[in-house]
């Protein structure tokens, strides 16, 4: 489904249509999901984020633009909610050692599918061990085949800053491909 | 190689492998569930916002217009002058003097004025039996004091009112 079928359906959907928000689902879960799973690593927090991302999308559907595709609005929400974790997850860590509760807490990580990626494709793997503030730069660029100022936007950064961390992620990533024996990539 | 193209292609085949649990569809629906039927909550909730509104623009015009009995805030209601031999036409010369007052005395004035004429009256209608017949003694020593100074504190003020 497109962008301007999805639309109509989205807005049937934040009235309270339960079939509009069905298909809307199909159209869109496994993006949104596969966009999360490439920016955080633990399940369960992958699928929080998830849900929270369609909480978003039906509350904030009416500050959405029309000029600017569906998608690009949903990636906009889904990147600022794993922001969002980020910033609580490390108030979580904080609260956790200052409380030294040291219990173990049964955390499923993620799934196989993904660990087997990592074995099986070597770039990928070193992406997952770019920071996040690069990491995220590259799945928008390579993956979403956003332009570095739609980058910019979604991010709420500026253009420059885009630019220095597409450069450096590249960087990072040539270094580490030929450190770990790799053909050497062409600049 | 470029490591563009390398990544694209990486990165999609990764994707492909990847596939959202089919059991958060589940939650997900739940939440939108809870989404539609807050929604509809607040939708009730903004009716009886605009509810309460109405009724209190309602209520309270009347409310004025109930109070706009000077003689009320006197007696409480007409039924008071009633059960102590007082009629209804009483009790509007009454208001009416009361509103003569509120006309030519100072809004401190007439405060003082009603405050006196209200206690005047509460001594007055203990004394007055239903038939409208006064009985002095009714009234302990003191209280006919206080009704004899409440009279002199309130010439002055009948006099400004009847006067010109």
């Amino acid at each position: 489904m497109n962008d301007k079928e999805l639309l109509p359906w989205l807005e049937k959907a934040t009235l309270g249509d339960e079939s509009a928000f069905q298909l809307v689902y199909q159209a869109t879960h496994q993006d949104v999901y596969r966009t999360v799973a490439f920016l955080v690593y633990n399940k369960q927090d992958i699928e929080d984020i998830v849900n929270e991302v369609y909480m978003h999308m039906w509350r904030s559907f009416h500050k959405y633009d029309p000029n600017r595709p569906v998608r690009f609005w949903l990636h906009g929400i889904t990147v600022r909610l794993v922001q969002d974790w980020k910033r609580k997850t490390w108030r979580r860590i904080r609260l956790f050692e200052r409380n030294r509760q040291m219990t173990c807490e049964q955390f499923e990580w993620t799934d196989k599918a993904v660990l087997q990626s990592e074995m099986q494709y070597e770039l990928f793997s070193l992406v997952r061990q770019l920071s996040y503030k690069l990491r995220v730069v590259v799945i928008l660029r390579y993956f979403h085949d956003y332009a570095l100022d739609e980058i910019a936007d979604i991010l709420q950064i500026p253009v420059g800053t885009v630019k220095s961390r597409h450069h450096l992620a590249l960087k990072e990533l040539r270094k580490r491909f030929e450190m770990t024996g790799g053909d050497a990539y062409v600049h | 190689m470029s490591i563009d193209k390398d990544l694209r292609e990486e990165l999609r085949q990764v994707a492909d492998s990847m596939h959202c649990p089919p059991d958060l569809y589940e939650r997900v629906q739940q939440s939108y569930q809870h989404y539609v039927n807050g929604k509809r909550g607040r939708f009730s909730m903004k009716k009886r916002i605009l509810t309460g509104i109405i009724a209190a623009a309602i209520l309270i015009p009347s409310a004025v217009f109930a109070s706009s009995y000077l003689a009320d805030e006197i007696f409480g209601s007409v039924e008071t002058i009633e059960q102590h031999g007082g009629s209804q036409e009483s009790y509007q010369e009454i208001e009416e003097m009361l509103q003569a007052a509120k006309g030519k005395l100072t809004e401190d004035e007439f405060e003082e004025y009603t405050e006196l004429f209200k206690q005047m009256v509460q001594l007055k209608l203990k004394m007055t039996d239903e038939k409208g017949i006064k009985h002095e003694e009714k009234l302990t020593k003191e209280e006919q004091q206080q009704f004899e100074q409440l009279g002199s504190k309130l010439a002055p003020y009948f006099e400004k009112i009847n006067g010109d």
